[in-house]
């Protein structure tokens, strides 16, 4: 924003006249700091205390004489009580009113400080929480950015192909797909697979030689999706993967059911 | 002495500091509060409360953030006006509507004749280099503590009309008075 709008409503600051939205905007301007806008404001009181004779009219009225004394009696009665408190007609009336004065700041103070106290801790964990939950988000997104980008790595190669995956069993509704490429590997897409109880994974298998080879294990997310980077079958050309329930650090040949197969 | 030396010396606690500093800012500042509140007795009142609040926070003084005239005008500006608008608010409240306690609000620019020949006779200062619709808005404001808004509404002028108007007055004072020796 141009600071023009702040060199308007600093002008109006200063002879008291700002008010609404206006007000509470340059106050924020002025908590963050700002040199010209102090400069400004500075500046604008020392002009207007210049005009405060003059605006009076020209026969200036007399300073009433009683309120120097008043003020001058007042002085010394505060300072005597702050001096001599010793003097024993003062003590049990200092004390009386210092005692209410300080219960009272202590109710008004702490009664305040208690709410805002309330408010600033309801606020600071509402902070963390929302932190979190970005920090969260932020990482599913990276790791959903960086399957796709594998996929469109592998895709681009023409000796890429991409393999169904049918579910079995009580999983007929799951599906998944390989994107493969024999000396990259590939990438396992899986939907609709149910999630695991704990100390249950996952398995993925690339099949094609004397026995299924372990491909990694994976779970899948509350709505059934999931996703493993496969790495390549070395020394056997992949014919087909599967996935099958497995122990939760998986296992070196398939030993539960298998969920999803290809044809 | 110089104003800033005797603020110090009150911070200290010096109750004879203080007596200069009274002889020396009283008839600058009781003439200002004269003009906003109009009523002698509540002027008197203001005065003490002014010096008081003084007495009471000189060690806050900062020099680097105006000089002492500044720092009582403000002062005295500030109290004069919390005065006035209690005693609007109390018209308010058991007496008058609204917009009538506004307009009743003391007329800065009315007044009766002979005071305000009085001020055209003084006003060939600062607010001389004014325009006519600059220094009526600024009067409003500094003296009648009226906000942007409510003078917008009094004078029914669109809010932009005025806030510009006030900027615009403001930055020739300052020119005046910076011109000024």
């Amino acid at each position: 924003m141009s600071h023009d709008v702040f060199d308007t409503l600093i002008a109006i600051y200063a002879v008291g006249a700002l008010d609404g939205n206006d007000l509470a905007q340059l106050e924020a301007h002025l908590a963050g700091g700002c040199d010209r806008c102090e400069a400004a404001l500075r500046e604008s009181h020392e002009a207007l205390a210049q005009l405060a004779p003059a605006g009076a009219g020209a026969t200036s009225p007399a300073v009433p004489p009683e309120v120097k004394a008043e003020l001058l009696r007042r002085i010394g009665e505060a300072s005597v009580r702050r001096r001599a408190p010793e003097r024993r007609r003062w003590v049990p009336w200092v004390a009386a009113t210092a005692a209410a004065m300080v219960v009272s700041a202590m109710l008004t103070g702490g009664f305040v400080a208690s709410r805002y106290e309330a408010r600033l801790g309801q606020m600071a964990r509402e902070t963390t929480r929302v932190r979190d939950e970005v920090r969260r988000h932020e990482e599913t997104l990276l790791a959903q950015l960086e399957v796709y980008r594998r996929v469109v790595e592998l895709l681009g190669d023409p000796a890429t192909r991409v393999v169904e995956l049918r579910g079995s069993g009580p999983n007929a509704e799951a599906s998944g797909r390989v994107v493969w490429h024999e000396r990259a590997g590939g990438l396992l897409i899986v939907t609709k697979l149910p999630p695991l109880p704990a100390g249950k994974a996952y398995e993925a298998w690339t099949l094609g030689g004397p026995a299924p080879r372990p491909a990694g294990v994976f779970t899948v997310d509350a709505s059934g999706q999931g996703s493993r980077k496969l790495e390549p079958a070395e020394g056997m050309p992949a014919k087909g993967f599967a996935v099958s329930i497995e122990p939760e650090g998986g296992a070196p040949e398939p030993t539960g059911p298998i969920v999803l197969a290809s044809r | 002495m110089a104003g800033e030396t005797l603020i110090r010396q009150m911070a200290a606690g010096d109750r004879e500091a203080f007596g200069s500093f009274y002889d020396r800012y009283a008839s600058l500042v009781y003439p200002l509060i004269v003009r906003i509140v109009r009523d002698r007795s509540d002027a008197a009142d203001v005065l003490q409360d002014v010096f008081w609040e003084a007495w009471q926070s000189a060690a806050s003084y900062d020099p680097s953030r105006g000089s002492p005239e500044a720092w009582m005008i403000m002062r005295a500006r500030a109290r004069a006006i919390d005065r006035v608008r209690a005693l609007r608010r109390r018209g308010e409240t058991f007496v008058a509507p609204m917009d009538e306690a506004v307009s009743a609000a003391p007329d800065v620019l009315g007044g009766d004749a002979a005071e305000r020949a009085e001020d055209r006779g003084i006003i060939q200062g600062a607010l001389g280099q004014l325009s006519v619709a600059q220094r009526e808005v600024i009067e409003l404001a500094y003296y009648a503590g009226l906000t942007q808004t409510e003078i917008a509404e009094r004078l029914k002028q669109p809010l932009g009309t005025v806030k510009t108007r006030i900027r615009l007055g403001l930055e020739r004072l300052r020119e005046a008075v910076r011109r000024a020796p």
